[in-house]
């Protein structure tokens, strides 16, 4: 990628002042909800709310056009009608403003009319040098400046996972799912048209961010596909890309067309060619969220060996379907390590000890659970465990033995604690701490363990 | 002729379609092992050509028009002497003149059967040049087990083409049959991929079916689009 998107996106992503074009005071619209979304996440920077006749707007002077901005202006948010925006660029190039972002709807996904008018925005764009976000898109997010320049005022923890998405409402699903998980955000952005910046762009500069760790992608369609998966397999080299590709009926094909002006494309292929670029892809938003928790929070497994201590069989059961689909192996315990679990067990347990490792009524009792998943985690064949424990009033769970194992052994852990997120809630602040994702349902846990069992392939390059 | 003169050739007479002799022409040169594929535009000089291939022998229609050969009666497979020939070249002349009065045909060995896989390019509009493999006819067709990647691919990705179809027994060896030739068709795969790195202009090819033996592999029909 040119230097040139690069440092426009950084100054985007890390503006020193933003001015929003188009603020109303009625705060059922977009205008209003722009400059609310970034005083209400705690931007720090300067703000110039920009109309012809307000005074003031939510105890910010207000300034009657970009000219009469005082100081330089880092990003422009653009709320105004799609016609209006096209004037409001050039105004922002004249301005010296080097990035925007257009929330207006209606251009090249209207058709040909539509289109033209995108071809004017881009014209226009490339004359001033302005790099724009959409058109066409609910806008970005950067957590780590208090950035929210969306009109969706919405606060969200800081983390190490940042998000591409080309449709603001998956883009939302994924973020509100993240809040309910506990897992922080870094940067977020939904691309819209890609009028100047192409998915690719913002994977590239992402695939540069310190602070981002993990990212996830969701995809419609886009005719930049081929550098798209050439650019997110580099990247994916260094930081874990989960990739959600939707489009998996006919029926999609036309209505992504109309959406952001892209066909869908075979599904089968895309799914392919992300894979045969080491790139993991996901089914759904929840999906998503899963295997960006446990990527952003433990660490990747040396191999493949998966096992589980649980006190009841059918959420492992579970665990291994879902796993297993995904290429997870459950490879039986060594010998020494089933002495070990016998001698935990004492004599005659109700169970076949094997693994999953269903040590029923002997592991509601936190510290028997602790000592089993010490030993299957220093199994040699065992990279990573998975701890299932049915959370329950009266009974302790085992976290602080979780914990102790895990920090023993230095393998990644996984949670499984079925319950409500209310519930668990607690518990899940403290594992999270120390770098264990936790779940309340099987499938996100496997879907959690399978984006680490991926990874720890694509890092031995076995994936392909 | 090379490579690139065919396709200059081609490019030249403002034709997008390669005929089936020109195409197995330039697999040929590549090293992808293709059945020979004679032209011939009189009667006589068909049965001439059966006779130096020796029979039984394949007659195709050959056009530049006729894109799908078989559906408009242009094929006509395991003809066994003279007399035959010359009933087939009358059968598809016939048809083939109506279409195009420049149309002759190529005489082909009939090939041993075996099983049948499909190598293909497309040109996708989101990703460009993209390879394709499948087994061959109902598999491909009906049940869409095929397998993408994009070009070019190296080896290891070849080799997971073929490996990741959901039929891929039906090429390893089950029920006592032999394993084919797997290596034959990574080649192929491999050829074809290099190919179209080579020769850009390549937009699409179409190579089915390949029969695939226990050992070795054969292009018995192709199509390329430049």
């Amino acid at each position: 990628m040119p230097g040139h998107k690069l440092d426009v996106l950084d100054t985007i992503f890390h503006p020193r002042s933003v001015a929003v074009v188009g603020v109303t005071g009625a705060n059922d619209r977009v205008g209003y909800n722009l400059l609310q979304s970034l005083i209400h996440a705690g931007y720090k920077g300067i703000i110039y709310p920009i109309h012809p006749r307000l005074e003031n707007l939510l105890g910010l002077p207000v300034y009657r056009s970009l000219e009469e901005v005082p100081g330089p202006v880092d990003l422009a948010v653009i709320g105004v009608n799609q016609y209006a925006t096209v004037e409001v660029v050039e105004q922002c190039g004249r301005k010296g403003v080097k990035g925007v972002i257009c929330v207006a709807g209606g251009y090249r996904e209207m058709g040909a009319e539509g289109k033209a008018l995108e071809e004017r925005l881009i014209a226009v764009a490339r004359q001033y040098n302005v790099e724009v976000v959409g058109p066409n898109t609910l806008g970005l997010i950067n957590t780590g400046v208090g950035l929210n320049a969306t009109f969706y005022p919405i606060r969200l923890p800081r983390g190490r996972v940042s998000f591409v998405s080309q449709s603001g409402g998956v883009g939302l699903t994924i973020l509100q799912k993240a809040l309910d998980e506990g897992l922080g955000v870094n940067k977020w952005v939904g691309v819209g048209n890609r009028s100047t910046l192409e998915l690719s762009d913002y994977l590239e500069y992402l695939a540069r961010d310190d602070s981002t760790a993990v990212i996830g992608v969701f995809v419609e369609g886009t005719d930049d596909a081929r550098r798209l998966v050439q650019v997110a397999g580099e990247v994916a080299r260094r930081k874990p890309v989960v990739f959600y590709k939707v489009g998996r009926s006919d029926a999609v094909n036309s209505a992504a067309l109309t959406h952001t002006g892209s066909m869908a494309g075979s599904y089968q292929m895309y799914r392919q060619i992300l894979q045969q670029f080491g790139l993991l892809v996901v089914e759904s938003a929840l999906e998503m969220v899963a295997a960006c928790n446990a990527l952003a929070m433990a660490p990747i497994p040396r191999g493949n060996g998966v096992g589980v201590v649980t006190h009841t069989a059918g959420p492992s059961i579970v665990l291994l379907d879902e796993a297993g689909l995904r290429g997870g192996v459950f490879p039986p315990f060594t010998e020494s390590t089933m002495e070990r679990i016998r001698n935990i067990m004492g004599h005659n347990p109700a169970v076949v000890l094997k693994n999953p490792l269903d040590a029923a009524g002997r592991g509601m009792q936190a510290a028997t659970f602790g000592r089993l998943a010490e030993a299957v985690l220093e199994d040699p064949l065992i990279d990573l465990l998975v701890a299932i424990y049915c959370l329950h009033l009266n009974w302790r769970c085992p976290t602080s033995e979780i914990l102790a194992a895990q920090e023993k052994s230095g393998k990644p852990v996984v949670a499984l604690y079925i319950s409500s997120l209310e519930q668990v809630r607690e518990e899940r602040e403290l594992l999270h701490s120390r770098g264990i994702p936790v779940y309340v349902t099987p499938e996100e846990a496997a879907w959690g363990v399978s984006a680490l069992l991926h990874y720890a392939r694509q890092r031995r390059g076995v994936n392909r | 002729m090379n490579v690139a003169e065919i396709l200059e050739l081609v490019r030249s007479a403002g034709r997008r379609y390669l005929c089936e002799d020109e195409a197995k022409e330039i697999l040929s040169r590549v090293g992808i092992p293709v059945t020979p594929c004679r032209l011939a535009r009189t009667e006589d000089e068909a049965v001439e050509r059966a006779g130096e291939l020796g029979y039984p022998v394949v007659l195709k229609v050959r056009s530049p028009l006729i894109v799908h050969k078989s559906d408009t009666g242009g094929v006509a497979l395991n003809l066994v002497d003279s007399r035959q020939v010359r009933r087939a070249y009358r059968e598809i002349m016939a048809r083939a003149v109506a279409v195009d009065p420049a149309a002759a045909v190529t005489v082909q060995p009939m090939a041993e059967s075996g099983r049948e896989v499909i190598v293909g390019v497309t040109d996708d509009r989101q990703f460009g040049a993209v390879l394709l493999f499948g087994l061959g006819g109902v598999f491909t067709e009906i049940l869409g087990d095929v397998s993408f990647r994009l070009l070019p691919v190296d080896r290891d990705a070849a080799c997971s083409m073929i490996r990741s179809l959901r039929g891929y027994r039906l090429l390893s060896g089950y029920r006592g049959a032999p394993p084919a030739d797997e290596e034959a068709l990574i080649d192929i795969l491999i050829k074809v991929s290099d190919l179209v790195a080579a020769y850009p202009q390549i937009r699409e090819m179409d190579l089915n079916p390949v029969v695939v033996y226990e050992r070795g592999a054969l292009v018995l029909d192709a199509r390329i689009f430049i």
